[in-house]
């Protein structure tokens, strides 16, 4: 338990606000997505131009942050899955909560210093 | 006094921690329960597959995301299902996602059905053009030259 905002919440209920924080921006994502790659219609200027607009630093950081909400949410989904599946497993959803928690955290440090290391001073 | 008398709190029924549980009846309900499940299973090897491809592996060979990889790329029949797979699973798991938090957090009925109706249409919409632009999209006809060049 946890005091967030003045409301006492389970991390099962922070894990369930966190899946569909992340779910909500990454579908949020898809929209922009899908117009982006429709300009390939258009040719190669046109397309060019409209991914250069994400080759900086400002959106290579939202690509980290898209990168982490997509791992949280696989993660936290294939918890919720096992739990709707097999529902014995729900007494071990403490655990598994905090598993997929350093799950992501762990998997987000090879994948950023990766994604970033175009824009460090040592990189390109 | 009065006093109330809470029922016991199990574990199955707090939707925060046995997400939800398989409707009993079958139905759309059940449909989409399986729906989201099985789906969400797929997207974990598609959308973290095409998030390694696109941001892990172009990023260590030194390769650069332009129109001459898409070109490439959707140059194979495989690689143009596996993003039509992907955007069907993806584009339909997210909006019915954002239905369910609509249908939780909004009680207010006209604004719900605003909403989903909304939600729905932009769906639509959004869907229709990016298959469009899969299925549309020729890598030997492309114009050389954009219109805004």
């Amino acid at each position: 338990m946890i005091t967030l905002f003045g409301y006492r919440i389970s991390w099962a209920q922070l894990a369930q606000l966190g899946h569909r924080a992340s779910g909500l921006g990454v579908l949020l994502y898809l929209f922009m997505h899908i117009v982006e790659t429709s300009t390939v219609l258009f040719g190669p200027d046109v397309y060019n131009a409209a991914v250069g607009i994400f080759k900086n630093l400002p959106a290579r950081l939202g690509e980290v942050v898209l990168m982490a909400a997509l791992v949280y949410h696989a993660l936290n989904g294939l918890r919720v899955i096992a739990m709707d599946f097999w529902p014995s497993l729900t007494v071990y959803y403490r655990p598994m909560t905090y598993g997929v928690v350093s799950a992501t955290i762990v998997s987000m440090i090879p994948l950023s210093i990766i994604m970033l290391r175009p824009f460090m001073p040592w990189g390109a | 006094m009065t006093t109330t008398v809470r029922p016991a709190r199990t574990i199955y029924t707090n939707p925060s921690r046995a997400a939800r549980p398989r409707p009993e009846a079958s139905g759309s309900d059940r449909f989409w329960w399986y729906f989201m499940r099985l789906s969400g299973l797929a997207l974990v090897i598609l959308a973290l597959g095409h998030m390694f491809i696109m941001h892990v592996l172009v990023e260590l060979t030194g390769g650069e995301i332009d129109f001459a990889f898409v070109q490439s790329r959707w140059g194979s029949p495989f690689w143009r299902i596996y993003d039509l797979l992907l955007l069907l699973l993806a584009f339909i798991h997210g909006a019915r996602g954002a239905k369910i938090v609509i249908t939780d957090y909004v009680t207010n009925r006209t604004g719900r059905s605003l909403l989903i109706g909304i939600l729905l249409v932009l769906s639509v919409v959004w869907l229709v053009l990016g298959m469009g632009v899969i299925a549309f999209f020729n890598p030997d006809t492309a114009p050389p030259t954009g219109p805004f060049s």
